[in-house]
């Protein structure tokens, strides 16, 4: 008995000390380096060989530049936005069941993804006293013309590093590619990470629908 | 729009229908962070391609009016 009532006195004595360390009550200074935070993973890392082959391709054609540093500028959240008609995400999306967004061949399903702060940005800077959107300021805000932006749309948005997603930089030969054939097209493709309207772009590869948040925009 | 017949629906996000008068026409799905769909109805040589290639001939004219998608002034945004 009297054994057992020591140690739990002991026991008690030795939680209380412990907590009091936790909260730095008697714990001695701390004289290690802060351990600097993890480098964040590319994203890159999330895609297959294929992809991973496309993806060095791309960066050494836009060297010094490539999928790392655009992400570290342009997409810092690892978030991206896209916008669809309600037409399109109905006939395409809901309808037929998708299981990804994008074009899909035999090989994967391709996005264009721009930072989802500038396209929810421009989606609220265009919203109108009636609840609906001015196709003319959303075009203005993301460097297209008005009339892509017409009747009701859908806007996606997705957590690419959480959802581990496969991401590069978008390439002359992804499908969907809309080439430039005048210095005046806006809204045509221009390798690089950037619109030909000037807003930053990636290739997001087999984005899951059903980790997608959609909202609709009237 | 509800009367038409859907010949083929492609994950390349297009599809080919039949009109009411049995004409035949391509929605695909144009652009890049924005997408919207645009309609080409096929002229007679296309048709005829169609019915002879099926999809082959179907993933290749999707293709050629994502690639461009004024398509010469014969293609028109699908009405919402």
């Amino acid at each position: 008995m009297n054994f057992i009532s020591r140690a739990l006195v002991l026991g008690s004595l030795s939680t209380v000390v412990g907590c009091a360390s936790m909260k730095g009550g008697t714990k001695s200074p701390d004289t290690t380096e802060p351990t600097p935070p993890p480098a964040t993973a590319s994203l890159v890392d999330n895609c297959d060989d294929t992809q991973k082959g496309v993806s060095k391709e791309a960066d050494a054609l836009a060297s010094p530049y490539g999928i790392d540093q655009h992400v570290d500028k342009n997409f810092p959240d690892r978030k991206v936005s896209w916008l669809m008609t309600d037409g399109a995400y109905q006939k395409f999306v809901v309808q037929t069941g998708a299981k990804n967004f994008g074009r899909c061949n035999d090989v994967a399903c391709y996005l264009f993804a721009a930072p989802s702060a500038s396209i929810q940005g421009a989606v609220e800077k265009s919203k109108t006293a009636d609840g609906k959107h001015d196709p003319a300021v959303l075009g203005q805000a993301l460097g297209l013309p008005a009339k892509n932006f017409e009747g009701p749309l859908r806007m996606m948005t997705l957590d690419l590093a959480a959802q581990k997603v496969c991401t590069r930089l978008p390439v002359d030969a992804d499908p969907g590619v809309w080439k430039c054939t005048t210095p005046d097209d806006k809204d045509c493709f221009k390798f690089g990470g950037y619109t030909s309207g000037g807003a930053p772009e990636v290739m997001v590869i087999n984005a899951p629908v059903a980790d997608t948040q959609v909202v609709e925009i009237p | 729009m509800s009367d038409e017949e859907v010949l083929l629906q492609s994950p390349l996000l297009y599809r080919v229908l039949r009109g009411r008068d049995g004409a035949l026409s391509i929605e695909v799905v144009v652009g890049g962070i924005v997408q919207f769909e645009v309609r080409v109805r096929l002229n007679a040589e296309e048709t005829e391609s169609f019915q002879r290639e099926g999809r082959a001939f179907a993933d290749r004219m999707a293709q050629a009016i994502m690639a461009n998608p004024p398509f010469g002034g014969r293609s028109v945004k699908s009405p919402v």
